[in-house]
């Protein structure tokens, strides 16, 4: 066990916890982007900056990937994270300009509505690359039918060699976990199949649904209740 | 080993290698072969020598003969040369300037001299494919040392107070690193050497390990032997296929040896290295992206912590080190702490190999001690700039460092020198930019590297550089815009701040230092659209445009001229430019240097086209007086009537605001009319030009001195809301040599001219005239000389040709009528009898160093004194500002040369402003107006303070005009048209304008010639 200091309050947690895990063990509040609990953490977004003082030194770090340790003391609200992850909104927006989601989010938690700086139509997309269904597929449903493409700017989520994957089970989890709604079902005669993304092969949908380790049902793309996506938020 | 009488080593680099340097090796192997001296000479490929540029390098040794651009044709010269006759071969030797002795050998040469090998201890002296060379260089004596002698904490203190640094670039103390991983607790550690070298203009890794592999090697073996490793990878990118090799065989044959493997020299230790190819992302240099790669995964980087040390490849503690410090290494363990710590500055110890690049005359590989200077670093390391041309900035730590300005050139090269100024060492890439670099343009390209090389995981870097690159791309093109350094600066700050990896913490340096150290430039793309060194082609609607600087719309007047709709086309010069036809006569114009006709065949006339339409249409009577805007507004005094002060008068007076200039001379026109003579201006041109003005309501009152003996500034201020001082510069600068003060018939330039131009008393000088200059002014001097009757007229110039700063058609026509001008010769006495001049003592000069100006230095030849003779002396050097006229405690601010200082318009008391000459020291006619256009903008700001905001003019264009259309026969058919003159035989006693202007026709095919740049 390590004992560390959040927003003032002394915590004693278990090695290898997060500070943003030991933090919402609290109850404090940090808002995060490309965390879910049912995942492994990536720290991309950045949204979760909190400051880390550790050694002397005082800097702002991802919390969703910031391990504890002995001593350390973390304030996750001050005039430099809000500072901080109004940056990062206002970026995450100018490449995202036309999402609901993020534009809410910005309003409201930042009061943005419009970032100060355009990126070119080609450099912009509904896709937030906050990775949940990437890491989703990977270690929920265990196919790896999609991942990260191209670097920089140009970065995109989609399945190898952007061809129809034929590993995918069309279960429509990374659909469920998208928090923009970018990923999309459609539907095809009797069966859905995923059609902008994941691209599948039309046969044996139903045969591979599987079931989920978050809620434990049955996933198979039109099946899901309508406010899956809160519950998923919610676990 | 067979003894040789002599070894020819020749460097098998990268650099040498892509020019040809294995041919060569053949080439000299087949001609000693030929000649029979194969045993005698032994030929041998050697590691990078780090004088790339004049490579392929040979280097004979005992001798230490340093041969550079060595071909195959002249091997066979070579080998007769030294090889049998015994005497070294100049023609191969390097010389530092075309004009400059060669310099035999390699020890002498500036670029060797500095340096000091400890990491490139072996280069050009080992064969780095042969382990043997390496043993017989005292090789792995350190790893024998070590492991028999040493314990593996004894390695770490050894290393930890030597106090190496990680030469990856961010310096952590590698002692220290090695102390944590050592500790972990695991059964498998790794060590890993990063080699994923990949910035541009950096090739420092490359160049170790394809030079002494074994180095790197032993350095591995020693850590993995101090920290516990049993495996080590080497993460090496496969753009570089000799280092892949080359590493991979000295593996190899060192695995043969026993020096790699189990139980190595019979101890408990054991250790392999594994060679691991990069795809070539820069950001798997940095050390989380580098694990991920190496274990198969995408090389994107994570948090740190936890650190390498902590959980690193497979998630054992591993223990990333950079290539050039893992070669400093083995020296450390033989040498000891002690002797290494002795080099280096109190943080930063030992050498740093740097490679540099860019607009340095010496580019290639050097290694030097910590705490050297940039200065030496360029100058006499790197031999100074290319072409004499004035260094600008360097650039360290290539696209993740920051530009550190020329002011700072004598700062120290260590980790915390280097972070203060806002930069980084990085892993030591040095790139050297010269004046004619735009810092915009610079930071964009590096800002474009990072950009594209950014993994995309996290959003400030993904998303911030591009955003940070579209501003800047936008500033480029002319599209900037108020706010953008702020929020650039903002932007620069947050992907600093919040970026996961070093590529994004780093990616912003470039940006910020550019801000930091180059505002000035910055905002003069921003607020002007004028980019200074011309650099960024797009920031105007046509290079014309860009080059003007007051970015007269030329692309629109001419198209206009081509359709002989002159009304409209005088519409659109005089929107732009408010003393047309006199910069059609004198402009020096740059816009024709820029045209891009010029490229195709020569440019378009654009100062002739100028004049012609203000010409022929004041002709028929259809010239136009400018509208004004607004009426009834304050009072501005203008000091002074030259270009500048006409051009605020215009601008003020447009703009409603009631102006007086103030001349001390009987006649307006500043320098235009006591300076330039009625032979380049005439007269009645200079006076409509005026009356133009004056018909705006200006009120000029000549004979009207301002100053201390006449009308007291301080009066001015209180009558008047603004004073504008654009008093020029009419003092001619003395020679400073012995005799000037002595003697009658030394005439100063300007008194020369003023004489002739307005008082008119001037006659005939002398009989033989000496000018001494080689601006605008000594041509104009001699040319009036000539045509005052003078039999001999000399100019006398100190430079060639080349650096001559007159017009090239004054030159010119300055010969077709007889006058002589002398280069490279510096007058050194005045001589004279019975109180008059009778010769001016010259000697003759050859250009050296350049000097501060960025041209070469003109050096006297000693014993080539000589006399010209001559019963007049005119110094035309440069002019000042005569500041007489101020009162004692005038308040101003001035510089050393005694021109006004200005921030940026105004002067240092509030309510006076200057420009023009009196700002600037002697410039041109173009100038003075664009600075009076400015000096308008922010007089009319002042008096409005903040309402009713006037931007500075910008070049745009002031309406779109269609391309014209040509039929075939004029498309190949239309040429330049040669300008008329009167012959010279009638310009003697005459002032008679000597360039007689375009007829309809000539001006209408002219225009048709051109491109149309704008319409892109």
């Amino acid at each position: 066990m390590v004992s560390v200091k959040i927003d003032g309050h002394e915590l004693e947690c278990r090695e290898g916890t997060s500070v943003l895990e030991a933090a919402r063990s609290l109850g404090i509040r940090v808002p995060t982007l490309c965390y879910h609990e049912a995942l492994t953490p990536y720290g991309a977004c950045r949204l979760c900056v909190v400051e880390i003082i550790s050694g002397g030194r005082r800097r702002l770090a991802a919390s969703c990937v910031y391990p504890v340790e002995e001593g350390l003391e973390v304030i996750t609200d001050s005039p430099e994270t809000h500072q901080a992850r109004k940056a990062t909104m206002e970026f995450l927006l100018a490449r995202s300009p036309d999402s609901a989601y993020l534009r809410e989010r910005a309003k409201e938690e930042f009061g943005i509505t419009e970032p100060r700086f355009v990126l070119a139509p080609e450099d912009c997309s509904d896709c937030i690359l906050c990775g949940l269904c990437v890491r989703a597929c990977a270690e929920i449903v265990g196919v790896a039918a999609i991942d990260f493409v191209m670097r920089g700017i140009k970065s995109q989520v989609e399945p190898p060699f952007l061809k129809g994957s034929d590993v995918c089970i069309g279960c429509g989890t990374c659909v469920q976990v998208c928090p923009t709604g970018y990923i999309q079902v459609e539907h095809i005669s009797r069966i859905a199949a995923a059609h902008e993304f994941p691209k599948i092969g039309t046969e044996s949908i139903s045969d591979h649904a599987v079931k989920c380790r978050v809620c434990g049902a049955y996933h198979l793309g039109s099946a899901f209740p309508k406010d899956y996506n809160r519950l998923l938020a919610n676990v | 080993m067979k003894p040789f009488r002599a070894n020819m080593l020749v460097c098998a680099g990268t650099g040498c290698v892509s020019n040809k340097s294995f041919k060569v090796k053949l080439a000299l192997e087949q001609e000693i072969k030929r000649r029979g001296l194969e045993d005698e000479v032994l030929v041998a490929a050697t590691g990078c020598q780090g004088f790339c540029e004049r490579g392929p390098l040979v280097i004979h040794w005992p001798d230490g003969i340093f041969y550079q651009r060595v071909s195959e044709e002249e091997i066979p010269m070579l080998v007769t040369e030294h090889l049998i006759k015994g005497r070294p071969y100049k023609n191969l030797m390097y010389a530092p300037g075309a004009a400059e002795a060669p310099i035999p050998k390699l020890a002498d040469i500036d670029f060797f001299k500095y340096q000091r090998l400890i990491v490139l201890r072996n280069r050009g002296i080992i064969d780095p494919e042969l382990i043997d060379d390496y043993i017989s260089n005292d090789g792995y004596m350190a790893l024998h040392k070590a492991l028999t002698d040493m314990t593996p904490e004894g390695v770490i203190d050894e290393i930890t107070m030597s106090g190496l640094r990680g030469r990856g670039g961010a310096g952590f103390l590698t002692g220290f690193k090695w102390g944590i991983c050592s500790k972990a607790r695991d059964q498998e550690k790794f060590i890993v050497c990063n080699a994923d070298e990949g910035d541009p203009g950096a090739f420092m890794d490359r160049s170790v390990l394809e030079a002494d592999p074994h180095a790197v090697i032993e350095g591995m073996a020693l850590g993995a032997y101090a920290i516990g490793a049993q495996t080590g990878y080497v993460y090496v990118r496969d753009e570089y296929p000799l280092a892949c090799q080359r590493i991979t065989r000295a593996i190899r044959q060192a695995e043969e040896y026993g020096l790699l493997g189990d139980r190595i020299f019979d101890t408990d230790f054991s250790f392999n290295i594994k060679v691991v190819r990069g795809a070539g992302a820069f950001v798997c240099g940095e050390e989380t992206a580098l694990m991920a790669s190496i274990e198969g995964r995408m090389g994107k980087p994570r948090q740190r912590p936890p650190f390498p040390a902590q959980k690193g490849l497979w998630g054992h503690p591993t223990n990333i080190n950079n290539v050039e410090t893992w070669a400093n290494v083995p020296l450390i363990i033989m040498r000891g702490a002690d002797w290494y710590a002795s080099i280096g500055t109190e943080k930063s110890k030992g050498t740093k190999i740097f490679s540099l690049v860019g607009k340095v005359n010496n580019t290639g590989l050097v290694e030097v001690p910590m705490g050297i200077s940039l200065r030496k670093l360029v100058f006499d390391i790197g031999g100074g700039i290319i072409g004499g041309k004035e260094l600008k900035a360097v650039q360290t730590g290539g696209p993740s460092g920051g530009m550190i300005p020329k002011e700072l050139i004598d700062l120290p090269v260590d980790y915390e020198k280097l972070a203060e100024a806002g930069s980084i060492m990085g892993s030591g890439g040095l790139i050297v930019m010269d004046e004619t670099d735009c810092m915009v343009d610079i930071a964009k390209y590096f800002l474009a590297f990072t950009t594209d090389e950014s993994c995309g995981k996290c959003t400030p870097c993904r998303v911030g550089t591009k955003a940070m690159w579209n501003i800047l791309d936008d500033i480029t093109r002319g599209r900037g815009k108020k706010g953008d350094i702020e929020l650039l600066k903002e932007v620069a700050v947050n992907v600093k701040n919040l970026s996961l990896c070093g590529l994004g913490q780093t990616a912003p340096n470039p940006v910020l230092t550019m801000i930091r150290y180059f505002k000035d430039e910055l905002e003069a793309h921003i607020k002007e659209r004028k980019c200074p060194t011309n650099k960024c082609t797009k920031i105007a609607p046509a290079p014309c445009q860009k080059a003007c600087p007051i970015g007269m719309d030329v692309p629109t007047y001419v198209a206009l001229i081509a359709e002989r709709k002159l009304d409209e086309a005088l519409e659109v010069i005089r929107w732009d430019n408010p003393l047309p036809a006199i910069c059609g006569r004198v402009c020096p114009h740059g816009c024709e240097y820029e045209c891009k006709r010029g490229t195709i065949d020569t440019p378009i006339s654009i100062c002739s086209l100028k004049r012609f339409v203000v010409d022929y249409q004041r002709a028929r009577g259809a010239d136009i007086i400018p509208r004004k805007e607004a009426h009834g507004r304050e009072k501005v005094a203008i000091i002074g009537s030259g270009p500048a002060g006409l051009t605020v008068a215009h601008d003020l007076a447009l703009w409603g605001y009631a102006v007086t200039i103030f001349e001390a001379l009987p006649e307006a026109g500043g320098m235009l009319r006591a300076g330039i003579p009625g032979y380049r201006l005439p007269r009645d041109i200079l006076d409509i030009e005026i009356d133009v003005i004056k018909k705006l309501g200006v009120e000029i009152k000549t004979n009207s001195s301002v100053g201390a003996n006449a009308i007291p500034l301080d009066d001015l201020k209180k009558q008047f809301s603004a004073v504008f001082l654009s008093v020029g510069a009419h003092k001619g600068l003395k020679l400073g040599i012995p005799g000037e003060d002595n003697f009658e018939g030394i005439l100063d330039c300007i008194t020369f001219l003023r004489g002739v131009n307005i008082d008119k008393n001037m006659n005939k000088p002398g009989g033989k005239v000496a000018v001494i200059g080689g601006g605008n002014a000594a041509m104009d001097a001699a040319r009036t000389a000539v045509r005052l009757g003078c039999e001999e007229v000399n100019v006398i110039y100190r430079r060639s040709h080349a650096e001559m700063p007159a017009d090239p058609s004054e030159i010119e026509s300055a010969i077709e009528e007889g006058i002589k001008i002398n280069y490279l010769v510096q007058p050194t006495k005045v001589i004279g009898d019975k109180g008059m001049v009778t010769g001016i003592e010259c000697v003759r000069t050859e250009l050296g160093e350049p000097d501060l100006s960025g041209r070469r230095r003109p050096v006297p030849v000693k014993g080539s004194e000589f006399m010209v003779n001559c019963d007049v002396v005119i110094p035309a050097i440069s002019q000042a500002p005569d500041l007489g006229f101020l009162a004692k405690g005038h308040g101003f601010k001035t510089t050393r040369w005694s021109t006004f200082e200005v921030n940026p318009e105004t002067t240092s008391i509030q309510g006076v402003f200057a420009g023009g000459d009196a700002v600037s020291g002697p410039a041109t006619v173009i100038e003075a107006i664009a600075a009076g256009q400015r000096a308008a903008v922010s007089i009319h700001n002042y008096l409005r303070k903040g309402e009713d905001h006037r931007d500075y003019r910008i070049p745009r264009s002031y309406k779109k005009m269609p391309q014209v259309s040509l039929s075939n026969e004029e498309q190949s058919s239309l040429r330049r048209p040669e300008m008329p003159h009167i012959p010279v035989a009638e310009r003697k006693g005459t002032f008679g304008e000597v360039a007689l202007g375009f007829t309809l026709e000539a001006a209408v095919n002219e225009a048709k010639r051109c491109l149309r740049c704008d319409l892109e």
